[in-house]
């Protein structure tokens, strides 16, 4: 474990240094939460931020807001429904409280992202995502196929895992399916975020070192520790994310799409 | 200017690497635009990405065949003319000695892709057997490097051997049309020139166990494992054969074996995600086939398997806890645990904030029981559980919680009192106020902790709108002064009231009969003779008999006696209640009802009510009271009942009549009725020549009633007299004599000879 350690802690100043602009590898994300709101809409923007092409999914049957009150949710529908639409729904329905609340904030912040909310069960793995330049994180992300699922609440990683079964892995393409549980609020949202982009450096990180080794020597002398593929590194990736964020417990699975 | 970088590039005139890159992302770009290049630029792109080109070619360019194979916009027609096409290239790519690992992985999941659309390909064009060579030579070549190659690599093996067992074992159809699934067995005709059936499913079978080998060795290497696992879902719902033999393989795989090392962050990582995922493939196909035979062990593993890695996640913590206290021996530590067990009970104390009534009176911690709504609960389901509660919970521990609530209270009152001196309303923090909506998540509900009871339902039944914490201090004070609450005495009943509610109850009995299940013919089960049980066992025939018995014993002797009764005094009370039907007369109209709503099938019961009846009467007859005696009044009553419907075939009668305890003149009257239709005639005749000469206590009246049929019934006198010729001889000669009729004797004699 110490030599692990080792090589993962060199490793990460060099690419690190050279490698912060849009160029170079990047491993493609997806965030996954119920609404498609607040904490998918947090990693989808800090990811696209620090580079990453990146799109996001709810697992929800329908998007839900707080309203008035507990029992009067504001509800829509995914797919059909704009961020615009909703703010500008909410900010007629009753501003004072949707500014109080951050929903008008949030809002506000997601539809300069991308247009509306989208739901994982509807989404067609592999469809060419052209017409979505205008997403943040959209570059990268043309072909439409992430390889890493970060999902914020365990009942997402179910819907999400379940889902891949269900679909049969008709595109033969292995996806990292992770989740992170993250309380569902502006303030552990933005926390996840950071956490997002962390875990999402370490296992780009990882990736870039595996593309960098070139060729027959890999595969006839692999085996080493520092020689492990991209795939492998993975739980070891996310083990040490976890001992740096002990409070965001975590889960994984390799899947198919 | 990128030249310099790439000086080694092999022609003079050719534009480097770099360059060629940002050519093949612009090409790759226009096909995600407009898919009806992918033709076109997937055949032009293979000469730059053969097995010869650099390796950042040969990378992109795996990656771009398997993107494109995969890719759902094209249609299948297209997939094959591209793979035909592609063959050529992926099998040179695999066969490159000390060929990249990317590339590898990329041309594997390729192949992946390409295999059921080759094999639809050769179905329906089966002379082109230079693509099935090529398909069969990187199967071949695939299926070798497997075991030797890195993870990666690996993994995209595994991937392929599951598109070729899918491809190649029959389906049941259920999978989805889409992308290649669809491809199976059932497409192969039996006597196709390149395609054997039975072959091709062999090398399935023995493909499947060598996926399944991983599992089978108790592998913990999570990322096969998960890979594995991951990919067997459609094969198991699609593709029967394959079913059994994956559902047993993953029932006696143990994805715990990990935990006994020990706990890094990766193993943690490891066990979580091998626990985790096996649990998601099973509960997936328990949802989707609840009726799969194996069902039931899915089920006790699932259980077990939670269970165990309850335990192994806890005990890491418990290990921890147990490491600091070295100076105490182990023994000495386990036996302290054990006794601390019974009186550790405490509740604690309520957070600051506003509360729910729930909030109070809830003493568990378990956020999952937390969250249990207990309104669900049907009332008479959590009434019993609150009896059963209370009645095994320990006299301390319920101390312990009472005391515990009120303590809260008092809390609660006095946090409310300060309050209201503040009075200020609570401000809202956006930051942290949950923005979770969702369906499962409006359990603000009070949950059901042991020491609640129904009253404590009620309560909070009361307590209605749930998001209305007791946040407002002025409430809180008021709310919490909870005076004691005393049930309503219940109305008293007046004697109409009382019977309309016996009336009620009495039918109440009959309604189990209606759920509970005939055992029919077919299981008759033996006789216990004379040591059976009157109800024994909760079946329909154990439920009659207790309600035959309610109707003909409950109340004998209770029920005052017809008229007078006892003190031969009639209050004027006790003749406005005459009218009032007894409980057991309730009961017996109730069932005679019942009984003739399916007679002919119900038969047993009415035979078995009278001899219940009857047997009451000879004791009301020994006791001497001078009770009501009503065997010959329902028995009368049933035959009446059924007589209007008898037709012909209903040898029932027949048995009816020998069964009874009791057999009367009047009763037999009856079947005369009979023979004013000639189709019964000869069921009654019969019915009465059975009883004549099976039952000799009763011969002499079951030859009257014959005797009387003849006389009354002219149709009839042709069978009653051969009977009476034979069993009341003489009798016909002293009618005749009397009569001196003509024609009656000489049918007689004709039958008589």
């Amino acid at each position: 474990m110490e030599t692990t350690n080792g090589t993962a802690g060199s490793a990460a100043t060099a690419p690190n240094g050279q490698q912060e602009d849009a160029s170079g590898f990047k491993l493609k994300f997806c965030t996954v939460c119920a609404s498609n709101q607040n904490r998918s809409m947090e990693g989808h923007l800090r990811l696209a931020q620090a580079n990453y092409p990146v799109i996001s999914f709810g697992t929800g049957s329908l998007v839900r807001l707080p309203g008035p009150t507990i029992t009067q949710p504001n509800v829509y529908k995914f797919n059909e429904t704009s961020y615009d639409s909703i703010y500008r729904e909410l900010e007629a329905k009753d501003p004072r409280l949707y500014r109080a609340n951050g929903l008008l904030n949030m809002l506000g912040r997601n539809r300069v992202i991308k247009w509306g909310p989208e739901r994982w069960q509807d989404w067609q793995v592999g469809m060419p995502r052209v017409k979505h330049e205008k997403d943040q994180g959209s570059i990268g992300m043309e072909a439409g196929v992430p390889d890493i699922v970060i999902t914020c609440e365990e009942r997402c990683w179910d819907a999400v895992v379940d889902d891949l079964l269900n679909r049969g892995s008709p595109l033969n393409r292995p996806v990292h399916v992770i989740n992170i549980d993250i309380k569902d609020n502006h303030q552990d949202a933005s926390i996840g975020g950071g956490a997002m982009v962390d875990l999402a450096d370490s296992l780009n990180r990882a990736a870039m070192e595996e593309r960098d080794k070139v060729g027959a020597a890999v595969f006839d002398a692999g085996g080493a520790a520092s020689r492990a593929s991209f795939d492998e590194r993975v739980p070891e990736v996310l083990g040490e994310w976890q001992e740096r964020w002990p409070s965001l417990p975590s889960t994984w699975t390799l899947s198919w799409f | 200017m990128a030249a310099d970088s790439t000086s080694t590039a092999p022609s003079g005139s050719a534009i480097s690497v770099a360059e060629q890159l940002e050519q093949l992302g612009a090409a790759r770009k226009l096909v995600l635009e407009n898919a009806t290049y992918y033709d076109r630029i997937v055949k032009g792109v293979l000469p730059i990405i053969g097995p010869t080109a650099p390796v950042e070619l040969r990378r992109w360019g795996a990656e771009f065949l398997a993107e494109s194979l995969a890719t759902p916009v094209l249609t299948m027609r297209d997939k094959e003319n591209i793979t035909v096409a592609v063959l050529d290239t992926i099998r040179g790519l695999l066969d490159a000695p000390g060929e990249d690992v990317i590339v590898l992985k990329a041309s594997i999941a390729a192949a992946a892709s390409a295999y059921p659309v080759a094999v639809r390909w050769i179905i329906n064009n089966s002379y082109h057997t230079e693509s099935w060579e090529q398909m069969s030579a990187v199967k071949s070549r695939i299926l070798r490097i497997w075991d030797g190659a890195p993870v990666p690599v690996k993994l995209s093996c595994i991937k392929f051997a599951q598109r070729v067992v899918l491809a190649q074992t029959a389906s049941n159809g259920t999978e989805q049309k889409y992308n290649g699934l669809d491809i199976s067995l059932n497409m192969i005709p039996p006597n196709h020139p390149l395609l054997d059936p039975r072959q091709l499913e062999a090398e399935a079978t023995g493909l499947l166990d060598r996926m399944l080998g991983v599992l089978q060795d108790n592998s913990s290497d999570a990322l096969l494992v998960d890979a594995t696992i991951n990919c067997l879902s459609i094969l198991t719902r699609s593709r029967p054969n394959t079913s059994n033999r994956i559902l047993n393989t993953v029932l006696n795989f143990n994805p715990l074996k990990l935990a006994n090392s020990p706990m890094t962050p990766k193993t943690r990582v490891l066990v979580r995600s091998l626990e985790k995922t096996t649990r998601m493939f099973l509960t997936h196909l328990l949802r989707r086939d609840p009726n799969n035979p194996l069902s039931g062990r899915i089920q006790q593993y699932v259980e077990r398997l939670m269970r165990s890695r309850a335990e192994i996640f806890d005990e890491a913590g418990r290990k921890r806890a147990l490491a600091d206290q070295t100076a105490t021996g182990y023994g000495d530590a386990k036996r302290q645990k054990v006794e601390a067990g019974v009186p550790q009970f405490s509740v604690p104390p309520l957070g600051p904030g506003p509360h729910t009534l729930a909030g109070v009176f809830t003493l568990t911690n378990n956020a999952g029981l937390q969250a249990f709504d207990a309104t669900q609960l049907p009332a008479n389901l959590a009434a019993k559980i609150g009896v059963r509660t209370l009645a095994a919970l320990d006299q301390n521990v319920l101390d312990l919680a009472v005391n515990g609530i009120r303590d809260r209270l008092t809390s609660l009152h006095a946090a409310g009192a300060a309050a209201a001196a503040a009075a200020q309303p609570a401000v809202m923090n956006a930051a942290t106020a949950p923005l979770g909506v969702d369906e499962d998540d409006d359990d603000y509900e009070p949950d059901l902790t042991p020491a609640e009871d129904t009253e404590q339902i009620l309560n909070k039944l009361d307590n209605a709108p749930p998001e209305e914490a007791m946040g407002q201090p002025a409430d809180a004070g008021a709310e919490m002064a909870l005076g004691p609450f005393s049930l309503p005495p219940p109305p008293t009943l007046d004697p109409d009231a009382a019977a309309k509610l016996s009336q009620a109850a009495a039918s109440r009995v009959f309604g189990p009969l209606s759920t509970l299940k005939d055992p029919g013919a077919a299981v008759r089960k033996p006789k216990a003779g004379i040591n059976r049980l009157a109800a024994s066992s909760y079946d329909r025939d154990s439920w009659l008999t207790l309600i035959t018995r309610l109707a003909t014993r409950s109340t004998a002797g209770l029920d005052s006696a017809p008229g007078t009764g006892g003190n031969g005094i009639k209050s004027e009370e006790d003749a406005l209640d005459r009218p009032r039907a007894s409980l057991g007369d309730s009961i017996r109209e109730l069932l005679f009802t019942y009984i003739l709503e399916d007679w002919r099938r119900r038969i047993e019961i009415a035979v078995a009510w009278l001899c219940e009846e009857w047997y009451n009467d000879q004791l009301t007859k020994r006791n001497g009271t001078g009770g009501e005696l009503n065997y010959e009044k329902c028995a009368l009553r049933l035959v009446d009942g059924f007589l209007s419907y008898i037709t012909a075939q209903d040898k029932v009668l027949t048995r009816f009549l020998a069964e009874i305890p009791e057999l009367s003149a009047p009763l037999l009257g009856k079947l005369k009725a009979l023979c004013a239709d000639p189709t019964t005639v000869q069921l009654a005749l019969t019915s009465l020549l059975y009883l004549v000469m099976m039952r000799p206590p009763v011969r002499e009246i079951a030859l009257d009633t014959v005797a009387e049929i003849w006389t009354e019934y002219e149709d009839a006198r042709p069978l009653a007299a051969k009977y009476l010729v034979k069993w009341r001889p003489g009798f016909i000669e002293s009618q005749t004599r009397g009569t001196g009729s003509d024609a009656a004797p000489a049918n007689n004699m004709a039958i008589a000879t």
